[in-house]
Parts: C-alpha cells; structure tokens; sequence
C-alpha cells in the first residue's frame, strides 16, 4: 500500500481532506476506535493484519506504509 | 463471595478462567482466591491490585474479597503521579503486583500467590454495607474521586445480571473491558457465580477485528460486554467487510454512551435474529447497570418494522427502563435520581461532593408511597424523558461531562492538570467530534508571551507524565486568549469557535 493510498484511508475514516503524508493519526483526532477502521482498510487491501500498536508506532501515511512493506 | 463458593460446590471441574492455553478449573480458583486471602491475612483493609490482562487479576479481585478486603485496581501503565495519587486518595495499604513494582513509602508489596499455595481456610465475614471495591470516577477538581461500593451492592447487582444475561454454566464470556473501571466486573461476576468460563484472549484488545473475530469464534464465545462506541466499530466492521459474527455469540451487551441508529439499523440489516442485543445504562456511583432495553433479537417483541425502535436515523435509542433492584425518580429538572440498594457509600474522604451527588428525599407516592420515610438517591446528572412505555431516553448531561471512548470525563478535570504546568495561564478544554467520536481538544494560553514556542509540545509531555492517556487531548492548540461569557467565565465552546479553524 503506497502512501498515497494510506493517505486516502486517513481522510475516509477520519472524514477530512487535509491529510498529507506526514500527518499523524493521533493529532488529527484518531483514537484506538477509529484505529480499528484503519487496520480493517490496511488488511482488506494488502492482507497485512497490523495491531493497534504498529499505528502507534507508525502513525502517519509515510511510515505506515513502509511498515506494511515490511510485514508483507 | 458466598455465590462463588456456591459455585465452586456446584461445578468443582469446570472451566472457570482461561487465557491463551492455560485453564483455571473452579475448585483450582477457589484455592487460589484462598491462598490469595492467606497471604494479606484477615481484614487488610484497602488492597491495591496493579491489573493485568491475565486470570491474575481475578484471583486478586476475589482473593482481596475473601480476606474480607477492599479491592482497588490500578493500572500499572498509568503515569506513577496518577498511581501514586490513587493509592493515596484510597488509603490502600498493601499492593498486589510483580516483584519490584513501585508503591509509596509505607506501602506493602505483596505478589500474588500461586494456586498451589497454602489456603485460607475461610472467607473473612463480612457485613453488607461493608465496602468492597474502590475505583475513580473523573472529577471537575483535577483529581479523580475515589467511589466506595459496598458489598451488598455487588451482591445484588451481580445477581441482577445473572437474570438479565441468563448466564448458565455453558456460557463463555469474553473479559474485554478495561480492569480499571466497573463494566468489567459485569463480566466477571455473573460468570464467576454462574458455573461459566471467563475467557481472556490478547486477540480482544489488538486492535484487529479480523483477528478478534476469529478468536471468539474459535474460543466459542457466547457472550460480548462492549462499550458502545467499540459495540459501532463492530458494527462499521461488519456491514463495510461483510463479515460474519460467529454463530457461537448469543448475547451482546452494551453501554456506556448513547447507541447510534444508524448503526443499530445497521445491525438489524445483518440478519442476527437469534443473537440478543441488549443496551445497558448505569453509573460507577449506581453499580454496574442500573437500567436495560432489548434492542434486537429473540427477546424483542418490538422488533420489525412495525415496531417503535426502528433505528431510523432521527429515531433515538432508549437506554432502558429500571433493573428490579431499581428505584428511579425524575426531578423537575428532567435529572435522573437512582435509588435501591446499589447505591456508593460515596466519595472516599470526600464529604461535600458526597453530599452534593448522594441526597436524601421523602419518598413520593410513585416510589414506595408515604410513610416509606426518606430515601438516599443518586443525581446521576442525566437528563432524562420517559416514553410511552416506561422505557428512559438521554437527554443530555447537566454539567459539561463528557464521554471520551465510553469513560466519563470532565473537562474540568482536564484543566486542573494542564493548569498545573508553571508555564500555562489559562486553559479550556473542550469535547470535539471527529468523525462521530468525541475527542478532546485543549486551547492553552502562555503565562508569558515570550513564552509562546514550544508550550503545545511541553504541556503534552508534562500531561503523559501526569494522567491517563483518556484524559489527554489529542491537540493542543496556544492561544493569545479566551472566550469569555458576559459573567466573565470562560466560554469553552466560544474559545473552541474562535480557534478551531487555527487548530489543525
């Protein structure tokens, strides 16, 4: 999943636009419940089933993605 | 406690706690809770218990019980001023944790037994309104108020529960709440008194609700207690992935914060007539649940289309009508009174908000008819109506308490913390939805002007340092000044409107 298309999950489950690729989940008002639709979207696309804490850990589009390279 | 051993009589080898592999039969429990109970000696007083996600804390939970103690959750992620604030503001004496855990000075560590330890050879006799659990409910004063629960309430709300769930022996309950407030004790308790197994499973707290999905069904979970807000991920979850709930699942409990119907519509569309979906209502102060509605399943005859509960989206969703240990009252203000024996003691050394939230009125005709004398009641601070059918619907809060992922908090609270930083002047913290979840968001004003760079990123350290991540906002926001009201207040929602759009 490229960032653009991490990026584009960001701005559906948190219903803004102003997302880029360095914006953190959490500041923009991300908690561990919207989490859940982010893991959900990462896994129906790549197959990747990350946990709450690889968005902690990796919590904007750059190094999510990277994290789902990663895993895959 | 005696509903327990009652159970340990009844079904001797069942499974009572399982994790992962490891399973804890309920004769191998109860020897457990009583080495448990032999270790803190009769009466300790109040026992702190650092949580774990583990058939530890169980044992903990109803060891401290049997010796005739309190019992008093602490979650050892917290930051050690919180912890160390808790500890104080519940007068424990001993902790129950790993081995070099930190505790104040004075304070006793003791670890957790294992189950082939030597046993207590009884319980510690107790009296009903001797108290049984501590936990912290959030205050508008910056800290927590500890609320003291007796043991008459926990006996006959568990009680209570274990009808309203219809638990039986065959029933497999998954512990997913937090260890640190109350609803997980509803998960507990019926169980636990029941003959059922209580099933922790890392897969429930992951994140992943693929993985939480295959678990229950490979764990043959027949039981759900969700927070709502988590109950409206699932349901998101569900419909978006057209993802089944397995079959095992015949009951969903939730509560917490009001239920959205568009999702409960959502829910209705996923064809699960047979499992039972129940909303729940109550307070730490009230005990667990005080108020339940059927909202779909075997159990609902308004279900259908034809029904009242459609799930429209302008439809709102009852939080339901009293529990039979209830007595309920509505003031001219539409606030919800409870009253029974569920009640708190009240506040721990808090004397005037224990007043102020535990009152006493004549009761009225509709609740027990004169010459029932007067009765203690709880303001819960809930607005409510009552529709046709008996059934309450939330109207609102009378105070500015929020709901943050199904945890009350006031955002006074809040303010009192980041007031704390010797750099912040002043501070309003406001409820903000971000795609239909309430967050919080701080505007902070700078003592100094000179001091303007960098506060955001200190006050944010300073607050991980000092509180639990729930009562951190999201975004920090340093402003030249606040909205004030005509009587000079601070206008949180005003300084929210002027901000917000400065605030990304």
């Amino acid at each position: 999943m490229n960032v653009d298309a991490v990026s584009a999950v960001f701005r559906e489950v948190l219903e803004i636009s102003e997302v880029n690729a360095d914006s953190d989940f959490f500041v923009m008002g991300g908690d561990s419940l919207l989490a859940t639709r982010v893991l959900s979207a990462v896994a129906r696309a790549t197959g990747v089933e990350l946990e709450f804490d690889d968005l902690l850990d990796a919590p904007t589009p750059n190094a999510l993605s990277k994290k789902i390279a990663e895993a895959a | 406690m005696k509903a327990f051993s009652e159970t340990v009589r009844l079904h001797p080898d069942r499974p009572a706690v399982t994790r992962h592999d490891r399973t804890v039969t309920y004769t191998e429990l109860d020897a457990w809770v009583r080495a448990t109970a032999r270790r803190l000696g009769p009466d300790p007083g109040v026992v702190g218990v650092l949580t774990s996600r583990s058939p530890d804390t169980v044992a903990a939970l109803l060891g401290v019980l049997a010796a005739g103690g309190v019992y008093c959750p602490i979650d050892p992620a917290y930051p050690w001023p919180r912890r160390e604030a808790m500890i104080a503001a519940s007068g424990c004496r001993a902790v129950i944790g790993e081995p070099g855990s930190a505790v104040p000075p004075g304070v006793r560590l003791t670890r957790l037994p294992g189950p082939a330890d030597p046993p207590a050879a009884g319980f510690t006799a107790v009296a009903a309104d001797d108290p049984a659990y501590i936990l912290f409910t959030s205050g508008s004063t910056g800290e927590p108020k500890p609320v003291v629960t007796p043991r008459g309430a926990i006996s006959v709300v568990t009680a209570g529960l274990r009808e309203l769930f219809g638990i039986t022996p065959d029933d497999r309950v998954l512990q997913f709440a937090s260890l640190n407030w109350d609803t997980c004790l509803e998960e507990i308790l019926p169980a636990l008194t029941s003959g059922a197994t209580l099933v922790f499973h890392d897969h429930a707290y992951s994140g992943s609700l693929r993985r939480m999905l295959r678990m229950i069904d490979a764990e043959r979970i027949t039981v759900l207690d969700l927070p709502t807000a988590f109950w409206h991920e699932l349901v998101h979850h569900l419909t978006a992935e057209r993802a089944a709930l397995p079959p095992s699942v015949r009951l969903v409990v939730v509560g917490g914060e009001a239920v959205n119907p568009v999702r409960l519509a959502d829910w209705r569309a996923l064809g699960l007539g047979a499992v039972r979906l129940l909303n729940t209502y109550g307070c730490t102060e009230t005990t667990l649940i005080t108020h339940a509605v059927d909202l779909h399943g075997p159990h609902t005859p308004e279900s259908g289309p034809a029904g009242p509960l459609e799930g429209g989206p302008d439809d709102r969703v009852p939080i339901g009508r009293p529990l039979p240990h209830v007595v309920e009252r509505i003031t001219e203000d539409g606030e919800l009174l409870v009253g029974g024996p569920a009640l708190a003691l009240g506040y721990r050394d808090r004397p005037e908000a224990t007043a102020e939230r535990f009152t006493e009125l004549d009761a009225a005709p509709e609740d027990g008819g004169p010459g029932d004398g007067p009765r203690r009641w709880f303001r819960t601070g809930d607005r409510v109506s009552r529709r046709p059918d008996g059934a309450l619907l939330h109207e609102g809060r009378l105070d500015h308490q929020l709901k943050v992922r199904g945890v009350r908090v006031d955002p006074g609270e809040v303010e009192a913390q980041i007031a704390g930083h010797p750099r912040v002047g002043a501070v309003a913290v406001v409820g903000v939805p971000v795609a239909g979840h309430t967050t919080l968001a701080a505007y902070v004003v700078p003592r100094s002007p000179a001091m303007t760079a960098s506060l955001a990123g200190e006050v944010l350290a300073y607050l991980r340092e000092h509180v639990p991540a729930h009562l951190v906002p999201h975004r920090i926001t340093v402003v030249p000044e606040l909205v004030h009201t005509a009587s000079g207040k601070v206008d949180r929602a005003g300084s929210h409107r002027r901000y917000q759009s400065a605030a990304v």
